[in-house]
């Protein structure tokens, strides 16, 4: 019985998979649609006010999951090439403190670099990232243009990015 | 670092984004456009834990109003020059015969009807000014009020609270003043902190709290606002200083925390009552913290409660 969601995946089958590719996914893209297909039927999520971005959402969060899996199995597998792994890790008490004064100092690190950015940016920055509120939303509330609100997020974004890949490099 | 990819991070993560088109038309462009995506977004997800879960925080260098780092902004700019002239006209205010004083002792309650349709419940340990000549004129000079305002778009219900202006759109809010903090609460309506400054919005549902550490904007539960008028006091994360202040104002008794207990934060609701003991007997253990009698006040102290 095709009603609702999985029906309008059919009548968009082509963007979506036009979608699907553009995001990479190659050969299984069609394999990929079946299983949101098959999701779909199984439950019933209930009427959707906007269906097709719904749709859009879900095939992107899909490819993001399989990206992390990817990159958390190329790890592990470099992990086990290097020898460490599994079988280093201590779980002793000192490893325990040692982790958590890194990421005090991390936390620390993050809320310094925020702050430098300015109150606005901050605002904003953690209203949309740590909250979930939309940008026009935030525009609003603040009474401030949509572009300001944009032009901060890529700010702080820039700079908590930056911040990430030099932490991952310590 | 690629601007364009992390524009596309930042719209798709938007809850309203609905351009699926155009992000698939930027990923053909050029099929490495994909692999950047996904790598931001994944950076994107890793900063769950770097950035802490911590109501919004706008650091305010205290003591030297003349030189605030955000002023050069100008959505914050003014904020001084308002401040100056709040300052001013308050001075020039209390010498006007129009203008009284009402004062509540810690434990006492009481409500103010303006000629307006507003009405003003004090809690205790309270003092305000209001005028005889102007109802849409209060100011809160330390304490807490809990404000009931009839809406006039034409001549807004302004509230001064030391440097700080909080105008009303159609509301019920609270606010606690100390020498060290103020805090409001919206339950209804809308008001606007600091109208010709910075003028946030505060819709129902929505705090701002403004003390040493800065400038903060949270959410709060709109039957948690104003709760002291109902004999409750309800906190989502707050430290047990502020508790303490507000139960101190609210039953009349002096209350210290130490350094300890006073850190440490509560989330929950204390039913207010007047029997100093019996409400002690309660409350403290609920914030696993112990309550002792010292002279004629109360002393809180970390417990050996349940770790919370």
């Amino acid at each position: 019985m095709a009603t609702g969601l999985s029906a309008i995946l059919l009548n968009n089958r082509p963007a979506l998979l036009r979608f699907l590719r553009a995001r990479g996914a190659g050969d299984e893209s069609e394999d990929l649609l079946q299983d949101m297909w098959m999701k779909l039927e199984e439950k019933d999520l209930g009427p959707i006010a906007d269906p097709l971005p719904y749709l859009y959402r879900m095939a992107n969060n899909l490819m993001l999951d399989r990206y992390r899996s990817a990159a958390r199995r190329e790890r592990r597998e470099q992990d086990w090439a290097e020898g460490a792994g599994g079988v280093m890790a201590d779980p002793s008490e000192d490893v325990a403190i040692d982790e958590r004064l890194i990421l005090t100092e991390r936390l620390e690190e993050a809320r310094a670099v925020l702050r430098a950015l300015g109150p606005r940016v901050e605002l904003i920055f953690r209203r949309f990232r740590i909250e979930g509120i939309g940008q026009r939303l935030i525009a609003e509330e603040l009474g401030v243009s949509l572009t300001t609100v944009e032009k901060d997020l890529q700010k702080a974004y820039r700079a908590m990015i930056a911040l990430k890949h030099k932490m991952d490099t310590e | 670092m690629d601007e364009e990819a992390i524009g596309w991070v930042i719209r798709t993560r938007d809850p309203e984004f609905a351009d699926w088109e155009a992000f698939t038309s930027w990923l053909e462009a050029d099929p490495a456009h994909a692999g950047a995506y996904d790598a931001l977004m994944a950076a994107d997800a890793d900063l769950d834990r770097i950035v802490p879960e911590e109501p919004v925080t706008i650091a305010m260098p205290a003591n030297d109003p003349g030189e605030r780092r955000w002023r050069p902004m100008r959505w914050l700019g003014g904020g001084a020059v308002a401040a100056a002239l709040v300052g001013v006209v308050s001075i020039g205010l209390m010498n006007r015969s129009d203008i009284y004083t009402i004062t509540t002792r810690p434990g006492e309650t009481r409500t103010i009807a303006l000629d307006d349709g507003t009405r003003v419940d004090l809690n205790g340990g309270t003092t305000m000014r209001f005028d005889r000549h102007d109802a849409r004129f209060a100011a809160l000079d330390s304490g807490e009020a809990a404000f009931t305002v009839r809406h006039d778009a034409a001549d807004p219900f302004r509230v001064t609270v030391g440097d700080a202006v909080f105008e009303d759109a159609g509301t019920v809010f609270n606010i606690v003043h100390t020498a060290s903090a103020t805090r409001i609460g919206v339950s209804e309506g809308k008001v606007i902190y600091n109208p010709d400054a910075e003028a946030i919005a505060l819709p129902a549902g929505r705090a701002l709290s403004e003390d040493d550490s800065g400038l903060r904007v949270m959410d709060i539960a709109t039957d948690a606002v104003a709760s002291w008028r109902q004999g409750r006091l309800t906190y989502a994360n707050a430290p047990v200083t502020q508790i303490s202040a507000d139960i101190a104002r609210s039953l009349g008794v002096q209350l210290t925390a130490t350094p300890g207990a006073g850190a440490t934060r509560f989330t929950g609701t204390i039913r207010l009552d007047r029997d100093p003991a019996r409400f002690f007997g309660q409350t403290a253990p609920l914030m696993g913290l112990k309550a002792v009698q010292q002279g004629d006040g109360w002393l809180l102290k970390e417990g050996d409660g349940p770790p919370r």
